[in-house]
């Protein structure tokens, strides 16, 4: 297995022989094994593997959303098992913002709402013009007081990436954010995000199951069973 | 490097891992989602249920505050005043100086008998002094004409003036304004009295005969009151203060010199009737605004688990922003503050608006004005929200912050570390502190918390085990049975909560209207219409057959006459008496007539040459003071009272079994009866420790007669009928000579026939009991609508448990039936299914409802309202019938809506 250390970026997230497993009724089961990875600040990594490999349970251990079972995960140098939830909590407003398959939009704030939520949580007095120019941003400037249900799956998605944006986060992880997209609107999706990525210079990480999507980070990481099987650049695997 | 960051980590925790959001903002954000699930309708159903607590704690509140103060007010006008003093012989004049320097209101009455003469006749006439103040409550009802309806006057006669009531003018051939000698006082008849309120309170002396009111100015000219003389004092006392009148009476009480002599009563001390209908009345209304609180609570606990559930997501989502589980605390604890707040503000018009509607209704009814509320129930209402609030809804609001991030990834994570059980466990001790601050009864609270958690337990086994057993009866029965079937077995955990839920809701219901039904119905058995209202006493056995035909020539309903004759058990089995506790055979015992100095104040009374002591009036209206003594005790016989004797009681001798007693053991002797049995009632002969077959040995008019017991008797004490404790058979004792009871009904136009009885057989004595027995058929009505409309109160409360409860699995029934119906299920077989489902839930809860209902309702009727327990066959039917009728019509309504609405716009999460 080859890694691919960042020769001058300090990493942004970094993993370290991080393992996670759950108590079934059928035993433990060990759903990551032993996972170390360094992403560098601004990279955007995508993290690829079928249905079970481990993916989400990995996004969500460097998100901080979960507790890990053993090993280490650095996000911008703090060392998350040393952190209690509520930390953890604080540092995710601080540092990190997501963008998810089912987009986990307020279903009962506008998406004007949606987007200000956070920047509000943040004490930030101009939330509300921040929102309205990311929803311009995100070419919703039309829809910005309709309800989630009232918006397409893509709108939707557009108002999430807004939301993802909002906070200046300095590291975005998207789960599967075309999962439920069908293909040309998933296409302008992910235009968009990683046009915003790239404005913002976040670093991303991105789960997914689309090869195609993957290849527009700068490294895929595979996942097979909860082990890393390969951790490449999108140039080197185009040109092997 | 990596070794340096570490050690760096500290230091950056400091400086960025501190929250900088603004409370401001929180609050912001809670009220937006506050204004937003509005709405989105989410917080319907809990902002009902809130208000709903707090309108019928505040309604009930408002109405029994004003309607108990007005209760009061109009038991005090029965005794016309707040307090009185009473006792033997002329009272201390320090407890009137007392009372005035305490700024109490005072008034003194003197109830003596005396002989009223004109020029044209005389008779007895039942004398009362009054002074300036008296009527201190209620009104004198006085009129320029006998027999007619009269005008309230809140004074009594001037001096030099008498008032009479209707049927004496005629007796003595004078009008108003004529006049008339009272002993040697020549009075003026200014007025004729049509009613006084303090009627009854009076004594013996006071039904002895019409009613002549004087002033208390003109008593020493008439010269009838001299030393020895049988009078009977009063003091009267009110104030506008309860707490005045409270400390009036403690530093009466506290003179140890006193005990025994005088006393110091209220209302409740009066007339047992009242005090047992105004108890009964308050315990009801307690009971009914518990259930009312208590089902409330469970509609805000369903509807807040309900909302919490939906608000999973939200948390999620608001922590991956950085939200800490104390900011989420806050939200959701500012959403509901805020919510209880403006539900409190609601409750409390609509809580008034509902105790306004009731006296409008009452109106009629309600001949009292009531008095303002005091602020009292505004405050119980609110506390009853945020306690309610607090105990039902914060549990599964806060179990919210526990809400893991990871969620918003994976849908199948709930909160974890919150125990399922946890809201019940606040949800029971809120409940027991709403109990017993309400009732302020330890031992109310106890006994309803340990029946209420048994009656629980109960019927979630029973309801478990019935649903586990339904999958296997429906699999004949065609698809939508089958689909309702295994629907209720799968939600089975759901279902138990449900049926539990509705089954204690119903058991709720059916227990108010049980007892509501037979509170009423024993108030009406107690005092039917067709009461005898006067007692006639000191007959001959010669003078019965031309009683009975001047009843019969001018349609009085008379009555049996039973023989009188005063007796006292002198050996039981050739052996001294040796009773038992003395307490045993008075402690529930109520008499209409019954106050504790009745039997002093007419000891060895001489009325014409007629001797009534104590036990005529026991026999007329109960035991009075009676504890029968004990050997070495004082004893009362004939008025004078011996050591070591057992009282005397007036006993009868029957060939029938008088009506509403009951033989409890052996038999009554029947027509057949042959001399020398006796039958006795049955706590006289616990008290006793008589047995069947024992020998007693009597003494009787100086004579001993022995009879063997044959038979022991319940007694219905409070029927206002003549009731014996000893009843012989025939031909025991009738040698030896007795005076006749009688008891008639005569209303009110009739009462001047009293005048040609009395003169027809002038050794009778007549005692009028139908003012009284006016009075307290009105306060039974007023209680009567209270109760009634505080049922319909709870039935509300009740209604929005179901429909909370049938809310509460709406969620998973519009996902459940979205799938079905893209799966191809028609309308109709889900519709059908849903009836099936609600149908057999609403059912087994009826029925279960039923069961505790009844057992619930023989506790309470046996140890708290002290009434007879007797099943109610119509509840066995009605109870699963209305369950079944009532959750299907509820429950389909509500869940309609499923399969009317797209299955699509339910899986895409629009609802």
């Amino acid at each position: 297995m080859r890694t691919v250390l960042p020769a001058d970026n300090e990493h942004m997230i970094e993993t370290r022989n991080l393992v996670k497993a759950v108590d079934t009724s059928e035993g433990v089961l060990t759903i990551l094994k032993g996972i170390s990875i360094h992403i560098a600040a601004g990279e955007a990594v995508a993290i690829i593997g079928a249905s079970g490999s481990g993916k989400s349970t990995l996004l969500g251990l460097m998100a901080g959303l979960d507790g890990s079972s053993s090993g280490e995960i650095l996000l911008d140098g703090y060392e998350l098992s040393e952190l209690d939830e509520e930390q953890r909590a604080i540092l995710r407003g601080q540092l990190v913002g997501f963008v998810f398959q089912s987009f986990q939009l307020l279903p009962s704030l506008t998406a004007l709402e949606n987007v200000m939520l956070p920047i509000e949580l943040k004490g930030d007095a101009q939330a509300r013009e921040k929102a309205v120019s990311l929803l311009e941003r995100v070419g919703l400037e039309e829809r910005w007081h309709h309800y989630p249900n009232q918006l397409s799956g893509g709108e939707q998605q557009r108002v999430a990436i807004a939301r993802a944006f909002a906070t200046k986060a300095r590291i975005l992880f998207a789960d599967e954010p075309t999962g439920n997209l069908d293909t040309a609107t998933g296409s302008k999706v992910v235009d968009l995000l990683f046009e915003l990525n790239r404005e913002y210079a976040t670093t991303l990480v991105l789960v997914t199951h689309d090869d195609r999507l993957a290849s527009r980070c700068d490294r895929k990481l595979q996942l097979v069973a909860g082990e890393l099987v390969s951790d490449e650049s999108t140039e080197e695997a185009a040109s092997a | 490097m990596n070794l340096l960051r570490k050690q760096l980590v500290p230091e950056a925790s400091s400086k960025i891992l501190t929250d900088n959001k603004p409370l401001g903002n929180l609050f912001n954000l809670s009220m937006r989602l506050l204004w937003r699930d509005w709405q989105g309708g989410e917080l319907r159903l809990l902002f009902l249920a809130l208000v709903m607590a707090v309108t019928s704690v505040t309604g009930i509140a408002l109405f029994t505050d004003r309607l108990e103060k007005a209760l009061l007010l109009e038991s005090a006008n029965m005794l016309a005043a707040d307090r009185i003093v009473s006792g033997r012989g002329v009272l201390p004049e320090e407890v009137l100086e007392e009372g005035q320097a305490r700024g109490l209101r005072t008034a003194e009455i003197l109830s003596f008998t005396s002989m009223a003469f004109t020029d044209s006749g005389n008779m007895l006439v039942a004398a009362k002094a009054v002074t300036d103040g008296y009527p201190l409550r209620g009104d004198v009802i006085i009129a320029e004409e006998p027999f007619v309806r009269g005008r309230p006057v809140q004074n009594g006669p001037s001096p030099g003036e008498v008032w009479l009531e209707s049927r004496a003018l005629s007796a003595l051939e004078i009008e108003v304004g004529d006049s008339i000698f009272v002993g040697e006082a020549e009075l003026i008849v200014s007025q004729i009295i049509i009613a006084e309120p303090d009627r009854s309170g009076g004594s013996m002396m006071d039904s002895a005969g019409p009613r002549l009111m004087l002033h208390m100015d003109d008593v020493i000219a008439t010269n009838v009151v001299q030393l020895g003389s049988r009078v009977s004092y009063r003091y009267l006392f009110a104030a506008d203060e309860i707490g005045e009148l409270d400390s009036f009476e403690e530093w009466f009480r506290a003179r140890e010199e006193w005990r025994g002599r005088y006393y110091i009563r209220d209302i409740r001390e009066e007339s047992e009737e009242v005090r047992e209908a105004l108890e009964r009345a308050e315990s009801f209304l307690l009971l009914g605004s518990l259930f009312a609180v208590l089902l409330a609570g469970v509609a805000i606990a369903l509807t807040a688990k309900r909302y919490s559930e939906r608000h999973y997501d939200y948390v999620a989502i608001l922590k991956t922003f950085g939200c800490t589980s104390s900011q989420i605390s806050f939200i959701y604890l500012s959403i509901q503050i805020a919510l209880a707040a403006i539900a409190v503000v609601v409750g409390w018009l609509l809580g008034w608006l509902v105790h306004w509607v009731i006296l409008i209704f009452l109106e009629s009814l309600l001949l009292i004005s009531l008095p303002e509320p005091s602020i009292q129930p505004y405050v119980v209402g609110a506390m009853t929200a945020f306690i309610c609030l607090l105990s039902f809804a914060l549990p599964p609001l806060l179990a919210l912050r526990e809400t893991p991030p990871l969620r918003v990834l994976r849908k199948d994570m709930s909160q974890q570390k919150i125990g399922a059980n946890v809201p019940y466990v606040f949800g029971i001790l809120g409940t027991i502190f709403l109990v017993f601050w309400y009732s302020q009864d330890f031992v109310l609270t106890s006994v309803l918390v340990i029946s209420v958690g048994a009656i629980a337990l109960f019927l979630s086994i029973v309801s478990y085990l019935f649903l586990r057993s339904s999958g296997s009866a429906g699999m004949k029965a065609g698809s939508a049975w089958l689909l309702a079937m295994t629907a209720a077995r799968r939600r089975r955990k759901q279902n138990v909560l449900q049926v539990m839920v509705f089954s204690i809701t119903i058991m709720s219901l059916l227990i108010l209207t049980l007892l509501r039904t037979d509170l009423i119905e024993e108030w009406q058995a107690q005092l039917p219409e067709n009461t005898p209202n006067h007692f006639m006493m000191n007959i001959t056995q010669n003078q019965i057959e031309g009683i009975e035909s001047f009843f019969v020539e001018n349609g009085i309903q008379g009555n049996q006459f039973y023989p009188l004759i005063s007796a006292r058990v002198t050996r039981v089995n050739g052996d001294l008496p040796d009773p038992g506790d003395e307490d045993q055979v008075t402690a529930s015992r109520g008499t209409l007539t019954e106050n504790a100095q009745l039997d002093d104040e007419i000891e060895n009374l001489e009325l014409e040459g007629v001797e009534i002591d104590s036990e005529i009036a026991e026999a007329v209206s109960g035991p009075q003071t009676d504890a029968p003594p004990v050997n070495g005790e004082e004893a009362t016989t004939g008025g004078r009272r011996v050591r070591g004797q057992l009282s005397r009681r007036q006993v009868t001798w029957a060939e029938d079994l008088p009506s509403e007693n009951l033989i409890t053991e052996g038999a009554w002797w029947g027509s057949e009866s042959q001399p020398g049995y006796v039958s006795i009632e049955q706590e006289y002969a616990e008290w006793l420790d008589l047995k069947l077959g024992d020998s007693l040995e009597f003494e009787v008019n100086q004579q001993i007669v022995s009879a063997e017991v044959s038979s022991f008797r319940s007694v219905r004490w409070d029927n206002m009928q003549p009731n014996f404790f000893i009843i012989f058979s025939p031909g025991t004792i009738d040698h030896i000579g007795a005076t006749f009871l009688s008891t008639a009904l005569m209303e009110r136009e009739q009462k001047i026939l009293l005048n040609d009885l009395i003169r027809l057989f002038p050794t009778m004595v007549i005692i009028e009991i139908d003012g009284l027995i006016e009075q307290i058929q009105t306060i039974i009505a007023q209680v009567t609508s209270a109760i009634e409309l505080i049922s319909i109160l709870v039935l509300l409360s009740g209604a929005l448990v179901l429909l909370a409860c049938v809310n509460a699995s709406l969620d998973e029934r519009f996902h459940e039936n979205a799938i079905l119906r893209t799966l191809g299920a028609g309308k109709k077989l889900i519709l059908t299914s849903l009836l099936i489902e609600f149908a057999s839930i609403g059912f087994v809860a009826g029925l279960i409802a039923t069961i505790g209902a009844e057992a619930s309702v023989y506790y309470l009727q046996e140890e708290i309202f002290e009434q007879e327990f007797s099943l109610h066959y119509w509840v066995w039917i009605a109870g699963p019938l209305l369950g079944m009728l009532i959750i299907a019509g509820l429950g389909v309504n509500s869940t309609r809506k499923v399969v009317n609405i797209s299955p699509l716009n339910v899986l895409r999460g629009v609802i």
